[in-house]
């Protein structure tokens, strides 16, 4: 197995103090699925959007597939952006589109600019659309406005317009922290089936420490922007998650008990 | 005990409560400066109707005369200079002259409304945009059409030109605006797609914004058929505010202009129940 991503030194600065990422660095490896967890604020977002370059890194190395995504021209990011899909805490869906419109999106980056103006999909794209909406359980609801549904099934439809794109990756910006307790879990369980069935890397941000030790095979903690650790489920202590989450810790005594469990 | 002490602590609220009467609404700066405007513009309009130059004008009089002026004009209108079938195709002129100019003026605004709107575009560009349209808007149509005659001649072409370049103005800001609406995070999920500008524009910017944008469109369409027949007289444009420039002018018949003036109250009547139905479809479909 090699690695995937690799981080290096990754540095993020906003305006001339307010550092976002400092000297940030990790690994993925191929199919694995990571957690990043840590306070709001922490800089999880901006290290999830510096690697598909929706937010500009300031200095630091992103090796995605062998090649360093920040030296990339607006041609080529556009190639590499076509192999990662991402999906977001709003679902970010254009409502008044139907569910399967909204999911050929995801097709966009890899056609011709005209036949993607005039939303002109063929046969096999369509197929595929909705052969990964029957995959999610959305066979119903092809048709559908997407202002219709619900959270969770939203949130469907945005991991089937990532996954049309055949990503190598998955970049999940908290996508369960605006869901119920049960559609959180079945948008959890979807993504851990594709990482596990489908080999698809998936890196999520999470609030949520206790998923992140249910799911994870490798959890990343980020306080202030720096890394603070990085290791498999199993091996975070209590004193990491202070480490990770401050003082505030002290109130997360939910999840001691699940630590040592998985 | 905790509940105790909030009762205690409501009832120390209430004693020291102030027996004077309670306001609504603070006395603000702002309020005292609407106060007080309103209050001069009382007085100045109650010492102008004092001092005004009435002539010889007995006020009665006059009142009764222009009540039969408008008794003329609306009960008794006729068709002199005109047939019934030449005004019937001078309203379709007009129409015409307000359909084209919205037209070119949507057409044009759509690409414009895109590089102003700030989550499309750069915030210096949208700004730059949005600041010359201001100026544009800011000077009425009908000064636009005269200063195109200038190099068009008056006519019809400076009123197309000018009655264009007003509804630009009106309906880059109107798209601009409703463009604005759309979350940005459905641009970011696209653009994280790989999807390009243009791709981005037409599958999800303008699907979300469409009803805005027609109902905004025909409301243009609306000013501007107001404004073609304005044009018709002022500009020399034709259609039925020609019309009615002769009629008043040069014929001084105003039966004449009664029976114009109904044509195109008609017109408007049914442009409005159009308009209602479309917009009641779009909510509809909203």
């Amino acid at each position: 197995m090699t690695a995937l991503l690799q981080v290096n030194n990754l540095t993020k600065q906003f305006g001339h103090d307010a550092k976002a990422l400092s000297d940030v660095g990790f690994s993925v490896q191929e199919g694995e699925f990571v957690s990043i967890i840590g306070p709001s604020g922490a800089g999880k977002s901006t290290l999830l959007r510096c690697i598909n370059r929706m937010v500009d890194a300031t200095s630091g190395e992103i090796m995605f597939d062998g090649v360093n995504v920040l030296n990339l021209k607006k041609k080529e990011l556009k190639k590499v952006r076509t192999k990662i899909g991402m999906i977001f805490q709003h679902y970010n869906l254009v409502n008044r589109l139907t569910v399967i419109e909204n999911t050929l999106h995801g097709k966009l980056g890899c056609k011709s600019t005209l036949s993607g103006v005039l939303g002109l999909y063929n046969r096999e794209e369509k197929e595929q659309a909705m052969h990964i909406l029957g995959l999610l359980g959305l066979d119903d609801f092809i048709y559908k406005r997407a202002d219709q549904l619900s959270g969770g099934q939203k949130q469907r439809v945005g991991i089937s317009r990532a996954l049309i794109q055949n990503p190598r990756m998955l970049l999940c910006d908290e996508p369960i922290a605006s869901l119920d307790p049960n559609s959180a879990k079945v948008i959890m369980d979807y993504l851990k089936n594709i990482s596990v069935n489908m080999g698809i890397t998936v890196l999520v941000n999470l609030h949520q420490v206790d998923v992140a030790l249910k799911y994870s095979d490798k959890i990343i903690g980020i306080n202030g922007g720096q890394v603070v650790f990085i290791g498999a489920p199993k091996h975070m202590t209590r004193a990491d998650i202070q480490r990770i989450y401050g003082s505030e810790a002290e109130d997360l005594i939910f999840d001691a008990g699940g630590i040592h469990a998985g | 005990m905790e509940v105790n002490e909030q009762i205690s602590a409501q009832r120390q609220l209430l004693k020291t409560r102030p027996h004077n009467r309670m306001k609504v609404k603070p006395l603000t700066k702002s309020a005292f400066v609407t106060r007080i405007t309103l209050f001069s513009l009382a007085v100045l309009t109650i010492y102008a109707f004092f001092t005004f130059d009435y002539k010889d004008i007995d006020f009665v009089d006059a009142v009764l005369l222009t009540i039969a002026n408008l008794k003329a004009m609306f009960f008794e209108p006729h068709l002199k200079h005109f047939t019934f079938s030449h005004a019937f195709y001078q309203v379709f002129v007009t129409l015409g002259l307000a359909f084209l100019t919205t037209l070119f003026g949507a057409v044009i605004a759509v690409f414009l409304g895109l590089f102003a709107a700030e989550n499309l575009s750069s915030k210096w560009i949208s700004t730059m945009i949005k600041g010359f349209v201001a100026f544009i808007r800011a000077v009425p149509t009908v000064l636009w059409v005269l200063i195109f005659a200038v190099a068009a001649g008056l006519g019809s072409v400076a009123a197309v030109i000018g009655m264009t370049f007003h509804s630009v103005s009106y309906l880059i800001k109107a798209y601009s605006e409703s463009f604005e609406e759309l979350d940005k995070g459905v641009i970011e999920a696209l653009q994280a797609s790989g999807a390009s500008f243009w791709q981005i524009v037409f599958q999800a910017v303008i699907p979300s914004s469409i009803t805005y944008m027609i109902s905004w469109t025909f409301l243009r369409f609306e000013i501007n058929f107001a404004v073609a027949v304005a044009m018709g007289a002022a500009a020399g444009a034709g259609g039925i505010g020609f019309d009615m420039f002769m009629a008043s002018g040069f014929y001084l018949d105003i039966r004449e202009i009664g029976a114009i003036t109904y044509f195109i109250l008609a017109v408007a009547i049914l442009l409005e129940v159009f308009a209602t139905k479309v917009k009641r479809k779009l909510k509809v479909n909203a």
